[in-house]
């Protein structure tokens, strides 16, 4: 990089521009290379049979392009129901999540007041539970509080889980927001609350989006906290995509690959639907934050 | 037991504590509604299976459509499940709360399933069964099994009967002109043999806790050489796993791992793949237990045929106490009745199952319980009718290697045994950690 | 300003929610576990006073010290590669690919969104040997290499396990810095490259200023996430070979589940805490003063 730096100023700018996009091109490419083979072979895998995956190389293609027998031996062993109970614990999580923590990184960073540091501080540690260590309390509270058997227990547990980091990212990007937008709208009469719900969350749009899609992963692939609080009482129809995803083992961890894959492809392809709306948000608050510089 | 009500009571505090909390969080933070309703009434029959044993819960829901649909009908079945590896930790959760399902599987280790009765958790089986009519519904030689292994008591049901043994490939034997071997001398010549022909010898799986077929070896070898109950001395702390006699046998293991008869890479080898190795004819032998009759009697997974499948009993080793016809055996994974969810249901259940079990399974699912079975079936495959008379003749049995063992050893001993068959650590070093573990 | 900066009214209402939840789902459990250190059993035996017999043991036990070893190594390899990986990719996107960099942020995001079995059994046949050698292997020969039993042993297990996760994660960081430098005002960047600055002494002067922030939160998270790693090395590996992979969380999960002793795995678990704890407050003693005043 520095050589091409100092490549002298002499060179025209363009023909500069175009000597150092080379090699970035081929970075480029062999990152995507990287990054999208493990999609084809999921999805070459997803159309084998289990002779094929133990019998022949793992780069082999499908013996048949036609064989759609994983999917529906996937699609009867009830995902549908399995999305649907991730949805339902994970979206209105989600919510909470991403309203409350903005909410709170937003106290602890704009305004002022003793013990902000310390608050935030505690938020912190939650980073660092390891959150095998709240099963065993959370299971006897649910438990007497008879939440055991729904979903409750694991919206509660994830709303929880997902705060600690939201918290931390939200302050650290309202950080970045100028103060005299709320000096402004002070000037104007508004309390801080409205200036919260009017400036401060559309200003932190494309924050409150990324912090939402990584909290959003987070919990669609949780499979402890949903293993532990979803069945194990007679309650196998709260089973999350995960937990599902695990109903294609066998006896001594035999895995059946092509069910497996094929199921991690209908889940894979839900997410990316899921992603590639976000990801149209984040573009469109990043517009709209770029009127704010 | 003060400790308990005073640990009762901050738990009682603490519930209270977050209760109040979660109410005020739930409206704090208005979180969208969810749907299901509270458990349902006590007249059913809850069983908590695992997605890894598809077994138990036809035969419950087979038995419940079937032979016993008039008695049951008032205790519909409710299933759920936990992947194994997390069964054991959802049962402490649940035996903790005391809300354990009727019907379990017996934990992933003994000693769990020890704790759990001496908690006073799961209901005797000799009692239950008198009570409901069906005493003798479990084969002496199962419920000398479950006693040895369970502390001489008998809270648990024989879901399965294994015997475990070497399956060989005819084939491959035939052509390189070995005989059965009945010494484990023998069975060293035998894989030379097959190794200098450039065939791998012995099949097994050695990656993650897979290694559990290993430590098989070493185990059925100590049988062998130093008698039934040389293990049984090692768990009640008479004899040491690092006394020369028991590292001989590991030695023994790790020597053949050193001369490459387990393949080049036992810890790549799962379970799955240390099966198909064999069945597609990679490898002339392979330990295993008698549940693998289900793969070797499906054509969809055994490529050399069931007609060339023996089943071999773990060899003499010469000069040793013991002798081949100690067959080893286990109960699969077995199943408990919880007492908390014993009631007039699990009664009427647990007729149904000693009654039928035994011939539903075997039936329908081509496996071998511990139950009597009352209704003869017809037409089983050979190999699965060979398992049963060797199971009927035999006059002893003896457990595994871990059998015994506290958690940690069996951990310890399960996830070492891949190194061990890879010949990276020897026989003294896989002893010192499994000994080191049962303090 | 000041006042209405500081109204407590407006605090309460903004921090409550997100406080209370935290505090009584994550806070209050894991004091409860916590508590548990001092005892010894089990929820099925009970538990019964040991005083300080865990601490004591905890200080003699060589599988806590060997998983503590693992856990730092782990923590460190991969936190270096995701948070530096990562970071170059955003500055991919920002500075190189710019607006376009949707379709590549997508696709490198992409591994997030898997199921961790679905990665897991994706690396095991990718460094497959038995019984095909995998593309790695099959590589290696083209070479004129030996084929590698890449789970043999612990240094080669562990190289597996690091390249994994790095190349699961570091598309995840990517998107999580480039939330922080696209904040950054095009006219600095701008002004600072008319006043001559260019490509990497750019980067240095006015980007990595700018941005470290952001870097300092992914870099505490990247650590405390690394340092709680469960899931994929038990996917992965199951800790093996042997116990040569295996980190404090999944030894603390099998000593209180598997091995029922839950006030030892608490102890364990309050190790790991503090690990945390220390690095955490580590990396804000260069970054963020203002917290520890």
């Amino acid at each position: 990089m520095r050589r091409n730096d100092s490549s002298g100023p002499a060179r025209p700018a363009r023909q500069r521009w175009r000597w150092r996009r080379a090699p970035l091109g081929l970075a480029v490419a062999v990152l995507l290379l990287i990054e999208v083979y493990p999609l084809l072979w999921l999805f070459l895998g997803s159309l084998k049979t289990q002779d094929e995956f133990l019998n022949r190389p793992t780069w082999a293609l499908p013996a048949d392009w036609l064989n759609f027998d994983n999917y529906v031996q996937a699609w009867r062993s009830g995902i549908s129901g399995d999305l649907l109970n991730s949805a339902l614990a994970v979206f209105p999580a989600l919510a909470v999540i991403v309203v409350c923590g903005a909410a709170a990184g937003f106290a602890l960073e704009v305004m002022v007041w003793k013990g902000r540091g310390g608050v935030l501080l505690l938020f912190l540690g939650g980073i660092m539970i390891p959150s095998q260590m709240i099963l065993l309390p959370l299971f006897s509270v649910y438990f007497q509080t008879h939440l055991t058997g729904t979903l409750w227990p694991l919206i509660l547990t994830y709303v929880a889980t997902g705060l600690p980091l939201t918290v931390f990212m939200m302050a650290t990007y309202c950080r970045a927001i100028p103060r005299e937008l709320f000096e402004a709208a002070t000037i104007d009469g508004a309390s801080m609350l409205r200036s919260f719900w009017s400036i401060g969350l559309p200003v932190l749009a494309n924050a409150v989006f990324t912090v939402g899609l990584v909290q959003f992963f987070f919990l669609w692939n949780d499979l402890l906290i949903a293993m532990t609080f979803t069945s194990g009482s007679g309650h196998d129809e709260l089973a999350t995509v995960q937990v599902g995803l695990l109903s294609f083992q066998g006896r001594f961890g035999t895995v059946q690959y092509g069910p497996t894959m094929a199921a991690i492809c209908l889940n894979v392809l839900i997410t990316l639907v899921l992603y590639l709306f976000l990801n149209q948000r984040v573009m469109k608050g990043m517009t709209a934050g770029a009127v704010k510089g | 037991m003060i400790i308990k009500t005073a640990r009762k009571r901050r738990q009682a505090v603490l519930a209270g504590l977050c209760a109040l909390g979660l109410a005020v969080s739930l409206s704090g933070c208005g979180g969208d509604s969810s749907s299901d309703q509270p458990t349902g009434g006590q007249a059913e029959f809850s069983f908590l299976g695992m997605p890894e044993n598809t077994t138990v819960g036809s035969v419950l829901s087979t038995v419940a459509a079937g032979p016993c649909a008039s008695t049951v009908a008032d205790y519909p079945l409710k299933s759920s499940s936990q992947p194994q590896a997390s069964y054991d930790q959802q049962l402490q959760l649940l035996a903790g709360q005391n809300a354990l399902p009727s019907l379990i599987f017996a934990a992933n280790t003994p000693s769990l399933a020890i704790e759990l009765h001496d908690g006073g958790y799961l209901v005797d089986i000799d009692q239950a069964l008198a009570e409901v009519g069906a005493a003798g519904a479990i084969l002496p030689a199962a419920e000398s099994v479950l006693r040895s292994l369970y502390g001489g008591d008998l809270f648990t049901l024989p879901a399965e009967f294994n015997i475990e043994g070497i399956w060989y490939n005819k084939q491959i034997l035939a052509d390189h002109g070995i005989g059965l071997p009945a010494t484990w001398d023998e069975l060293t010549a035998a894989n030379q043999k097959l190794a200098d022909a450039g065939v791998q010898p012995f099949s097994v799986a050695g990656s993650g806790g897979d290694g559990w077929n290993v430590t098989r070896l070493v185990g059925n070898y100590i049988f062998r050489s130093l008698g039934a109950d040389a293990l049984s001395q090692v768990a009640d702390g008479k004899a040491k796993l690092t006394d020369p006699g028991y590292v001989a046998a590991a030695e023994a293991v790790s020597a053949w791992g050193q001369a490459g008869y387990f393949g080049p890479a036992p810890t790549a080898v799962d379970y799955a793949t240390a099966m198909n190795t064999f069945l597609t004819g990679q490898a002339a032998f392979y330990y295993m237990g008698s549940w693998a009759l289900a793969s070797f009697n499906d054509p969809a997974q055994n490529q050399i045929g069931a007609d060339n499948i023996g089943f071999l009993s773990f060899p003499n080793v010469s000069g040793g106490k013991g002798s081949a016809d100690q067959v080893p055996a286990n109960a699969g994974m077995p199943l408990a009745l919880s007492t908390a969810g014993y009631g007039d249901g699990a009664k009427a259940w647990l007729s149904c199952l000693a009654q039928n079990y035994g011939t539903v399974a075997l039936r329908d699912m081509g496996q071998i319980t511990g139950f009597r079975v009352n209704d003869p079936v017809a037409d089983l495959p050979a190999l699965t009718t060979e398992v049963q008379d060797i199971i009927a003749n035999a006059p002893s049995s003896v457990l595994w290697f871990e059998a015994l063992f506290s958690a940690q050893a069996t951990t310890t001993a399960q996830t070492n045994g891949g190194l061990l068959a890879e010949g990276s650590i020897s026989g003294a070093e896989f002893m010192d950690a499994v000994q080191a573990d049962l303090g | 300003m000041r006042q209405v900066l500081g109204d407590r009214k407006t605090i309460a209402v903004l921090l409550a929610p997100a406080l209370i939840c935290y505090s009584l789902i994550m806070l209050a459990p894991m004091i409860w576990s916590l508590g548990y250190t001092f005892f010894t059993g089990n929820p099925i035996r009970g538990f019964s006073f040991a005083g300080l017999a865990n601490f004591d043991t905890l200080l003699h036990d060589p599988k806590t010290g060997q998983a503590l070893a693992f856990t730092v190594k782990y923590a460190v390899t991969v936190t270096v590669g995701q948070v530096v990986l990562g970071y170059l990719l955003a500055l991919l996107y920002v500075f190189h690919l710019k607006r376009s960099s949707g379709l590549v942020r997508t696709l490198v995001f992409f591994p997030v969104v898997l199921p961790t079995v679905a990665v897991s059994l994706l690396f095991q046949k990718l460094f497959a040997i038995v019984p095909q050698d995998g593309p790695v292997n099959s590589v290696l020969q083209l070479f004129g290499a030996e084929s590698v039993n890449w789970f043999g042993s612990g240094a080669k297990a562990f190289l597996v396990i690091a390249l994994m996760d790095i190349w699961r994660s570091m598309g995840f960081y990517g998107v999580l810095l480039y939330a922080g430098l696209v904040d950054i005002p095009d006219d600095v960047i701008e002004s600072a490259r008319l006043d001559g600055a260019g490509g990497w002494r750019l980067a240095r002067a006015v980007v990595l200023p700018l941005s470290s922030p952001v870097l300092i939160s992914a870099l505490i998270f990247s650590i405390n996430g690394t340092l709680k790693v469960f899931d994929s090395i038990y996917a992965l590996t199951g800790g093996g070979p042997g116990s040569l992979t295996s980190p404090l969380t999944l030894h603390m999960y099998r000593t209180a589940f598997a091995y029922g002793d839950y006030g030892y795995g608490a102890t364990i678990a309050l190790t790991l805490t503090i690990c945390c704890l220390l690095v955490t407050v580590a990396v804000f003693r260069g970054s963020r003063k203002d917290l520890l005043a």
